[in-house]
């Protein structure tokens, strides 16, 4: 949608602050407030791999690293590399004539040529069987790994034994009579052993590390012999494989594909998703769209007179209607030292009657089940709220006044088939000639006058801005729909200012 | 424990973010998962930024929310919230960028536990020694922390800015005087070049080469090509000498030889020895070949000073770790990782924002337990 809206000319102030274009911006109807990726909660919603479209699940996925199992990347210039039939031809039986063909399989990248018969890796009969190289180290650090483990839980049970030593009042039986429990055990005939299993089996402490005097010399021929930059590995290269990290290009293998996400969005103050992708892979719709494109006015530059400090030019701006209800929209003067209230008062109240109408709905089981408490409730209780982060001041200035008009003008509802229809306008809309231009079905042009400060530099960028007020018709509850008032700050750049005639 | 249990447990991401680069991966695995830059692009100027060129506080911030995403997308492929994190720092981190980690862990993404630990002391686990001299030379600079029994000795600690990026400046300028133009030429063009052609010569060879007449002749010029048209001209003198910054003594009479004895100087005169047979060298910086040896070279030459006279060290001994260098301490964090410690030890999201404040060494409300 980049190159619909783009330029970035005109912003919208997220309630958080950030300026977006509105194709960046998500619309919350269950609290009404614009929200942006920066203040919305991020979460990983499907795992895939790009290369063969596959989706993964996420257990699956952790238990395989992140990455692809059939899909490799070249580690020489990372990208995918394909499979590549060799048709090698083996005779069964020497005694026989007829020869079998055998296909077999190399892995080539399409982009460098590297290949898999560079490294030496025999060709492989199955596509995906391509091996993989374990960590030489593994024995050794799986043996450190068991001893801090049998460290940090010895620690651990100590501190516990402590704080059973300190509840204990009375004297125990075996404390008098010098008895140990061992003994007692033994008496009544329970069975002596009685450790916790855990301590039983401590792993054995792994040998120390040595430390040694020799250290590897540089070898002579460094000296000598010639640097080929084409055998040596570049950084990056280097780093495709942490594990190995190979010095010399021979000893590059080929890497599984990391695989990708889809990306849910949540509003962090009512915990309502506000982006969420389809499950398949292939299909780059969502199942929910709350993207401000759709229920905020959209507004674009149209024309504007060249602009000279100190006077007014005349600034011509489009506003589109996306939603299905007709909306009124109003100008207000922008205040940017303000943080952003929380809500205007109206819609407070409606928000309230919101907030109940959830209240009721959330109930509803309980009552039905009164027995037992309703496992959705309890498990809603055990999230944590989510905190919200305090919106931080716009940061922009305004070297420009923009003049409010008093009047307010409509805008009808979007209907896909007046696209079509040159019936003309057929709207009995009375209008204010001095703000609204022309109008044609859900688009209105409006007449705005602008005036660059005095004293500014030739070639400054000039940006205005004005706050917008439009109705908003929230259906999200289908009793009835909601109206509101809907306020959202809108930042224009206009271009730069020129000369004096 | 419950069988469900090992499904359900939570998987911990153990970040170490360097100046350089960032190592990323999951407790109780043996190598990181991903080894990338420590930047982030900026869709505003269209450029890459690195974490560490941050002009105000909330630059920092933003910077970190952008790549703390990036990791946790890109890579982890998990969502941060309600999930355990291991950060692996230096002791000698800023408390403005430690605290502004802490605040975009537990504030934007919400995580539940964080677990801080000290690079130069869970370097050390992987081997595992108790007593150690780690040294970590990384990008911004070299950093030597000895580890006695465990416990980090934080008053004999030293650091030089002799890190990649002294090195790169160095190649930089020698690299001057064969080549035009090599000014605009971007840091990682002199990395590759470094990378590729550079080595760690022996200590007569550098001085030889220094003085105006050597007897000796230098290894291989290298024509290194870059942007399909143009080359590079790397001489061999230049090969040889571009670590040279490492090891010449600055006019503090300083240099890595000189911290590291300066280190050992610093603790009780019975560990010394210990100390001295148990080197540990971490960081991108030490994998150069060549570089242990010369590091050794440059030891036994600076124990004959009168500087260094009532040290009184016979031998250094040097570690091999299971492992390769640069990500040494990431390692020795994924191994304490796997263990009860993030429970027993991490800082919760609750006792976070009671105080909004992150426990550090240098703190005196956080390390006075008599009172």
């Amino acid at each position: 949608m980049a190159h619909i809206c783009g330029p970035e000319v005109v912003k919208y102030a997220c309630h958080c602050g950030l300026l977006r274009s509105i194709s960046q911006l998500y619309f919350c109807r269950h609290c009404s407030k614009v929200r942006c990726s920066f203040c919305v909660c991020h979460e990983v919603d499907s795992i895939f791999c790009g290369k063969c479209s596959e989706n993964i699940p996420s257990a699956e996925a952790r238990v395989k690293k992140n990455r692809c199992s059939n899909c490799l990347v070249c580690p020489s210039c990372q990208q995918e590399l394909w499979p590549r039939v060799a048709a090698t031809k083996t005779s069964a039986n020497p005694d026989e004539p007829k020869q079998v063909v055998k296909k077999m399989h190399y892995l080539l990248c399409q982009f460098c040529r590297w290949s898999s018969r560079d490294v030496g890796i025999p060709d492989q009969s199955s596509v995906t069987g391509f091996p993989d190289r374990e960590n030489v180290y593994a024995n050794r650090l799986q043996e450190v790994l068991d001893a801090y483990k049998a460290v940090v839980l010895a620690q651990k049970q100590a501190k516990e034994n402590e704080k059973k030593k300190q509840r204990k009042k009375y004297l125990s039986y075996t404390d008098i009579t010098g008895v140990t429990a061992a003994a007692l055990r033994k008496r009544i005939g329970l069975p002596a052993d009685r450790t916790h299993p855990l301590l039983k089996n401590k792993p054995k402490k792994p040998d120390n590390a040595v430390a040694v005097e020799e250290v590897d010399d540089l070898p002579e021929e460094l000296f000598t012999e010639p640097v080929n930059l084409l055998e040596v590995t570049s950084v990056d290269q280097r780093l495709l494989y942490p594990e190995a990290q190979p010095v010399k290009m021979d000893k590059l293998f080929p890497v599984h594909k990391q695989l990708s996400i889809k990306r849910s969005l949540r509003c962090r103050a009512c915990e309502h998703n506000v982006s969420k992708p389809e499950y398949n892979p292939n299909s780059v719709k969502f199942k929910i769209p709350l993207f401000a494109y759709y229920h905020i006015p959209d507004i674009r530059i149209v024309t504007v007179e060249p602009l000279r400090a100190g006077q007014t030019s005349e600034l011509i701006i489009k506003f589109t209607n996306p939603t299905q209800h007709q909306t009124v929209v109003s100008f207000l003067e922008i205040a940017l030292d303000e943080p952003e209230e929380p809500e205007i008062k109206e819609v407070e109240e409606t928000m309230d009657s919101l907030n109940i109408q959830e209240k009721q709905h959330a109930s509803l089981p309980s009552m039905t089940s009164t027995s037992q408490p309703s496992s959705l409730l309890s498990l809603g209780s055990h999230r944590q709220p989510m905190i919200t982060i305090k919106p931080r001041q716009i940061f922009q200035t305004l070297n420009s006044t923009v003049e409010i008009p008093t009047s307010t003008f409509i805008l009808p509802p979007r209907d896909d088939a007046a696209e079509f229809d040159d019936s003309g306008d057929t709207h009995n809309i009375q209008d204010d000639p001095k703000l609204v231009k022309w109008r044609k079905s859900n688009k209105a042009f409006i007449r705005l006058s602008v005036t660059p400060q005095e004293g500014l530099e030739l070639k400054t960028e000039i940006v205005c801005g004005f706050a917008m007020k439009h109705l908003y018709t929230n259906t999200i509850f289908t009793q009835q729909p909601q109206k509101y008032e809907h306020k959202v700050k809108v930042f224009l750049t206009l271009g730069n200012l020129v000369g004096s005639e | 424990m419950p069988i469900y249990e090992a499904s359900t447990e939570k998987l911990t991401v153990v970040l170490d973010i360097g100046a350089a680069f960032t190592k990323f991966g999951f407790s109780g695995e043996f190598s990181p998962r991903s080894i990338f830059r420590s930047e982030v692009y900026c869709k505003k100027t269209k450029k890459t930024r690195r974490i560490i060129d941050f002009e105000t506080p909330e630059d920092l911030y933003d910077l970190l929310v952008e790549f703390i995403h990036k990791v946790y997308f890109k890579y982890a492929l998990l969502s941060p919230k309600d999930r355990p994190i291991i950060v692996v720092e230096s002791l000698l981190c800023p408390t403005l960028f430690r605290e502004t980690l802490a605040k975009v862990l537990f504030v934007h993404y919400e995580v539940s536990t964080m677990l801080v630990l000290p690079s130069h002391l869970v370097a050390a686990s992987s081997l595992p020694a108790e007593t150690a001299l780690v040294v970590d030379i990384g990008y911004k600079e070299g950093v030597v922390i000895p580890i006695c029994y465990g416990m980090p000795i934080v008053q004999a600690w030293q650091a030089l800015p002799i890190g990649s990026e002294a090195i790169h400046n160095n190649l930089r300028s020698l690299l001057t005087s064969n080549n035009t133009n090599i000014q605009n030429v971007t840091e990682k063009v002199i990395e590759d070049i470094k990378v590729k052609c550079c080595f760690v010569t022996k200590k007569y060879r550098a001085e030889q080469l220094g003085s105006s007449k050597p007897e000796i002749t230098a290894c291989p010029d290298v024509k290194y090509p870059l942007g399909g048209s143009d080359t590079i001209i790397v001489p061999g003198k230049c090969r040889e000498r571009t670590f040279e910054v490492l090891y010449e003594e600055d006019n503090d009479h300083l240099c890595l030889s000189t911290m590291i004895l300066d280190a050992i100087l610093k603790v009780d005169m019975d560990l010394r020895q210990q100390l001295a047979e148990n080197m540990l060298l971490i960081g991108g910086t030490t994998m150069i070949p060549g570089f242990k040896s010369r590091l050794k070279e440059e030891l036994a030459k600076q124990l004959e000073l009168d500087r260094y006279k009532t040290l009184k060290i016979q031998k250094f001994k040097f570690h091999t770790l299971p492992c390769k260098e640069n990500y040494a301490a990431w390692l020795g964090a994924a191994i304490y990782g796997a263990t009860e410690l993030i429970n027993m030890n991490g800082l919760s999201r609750e006792n976070y924002l009671k105080d909004s404040h992150l426990p550090d060494w240098i703190d005196l409300k956080d390390t006075n337990r008599s009172l």
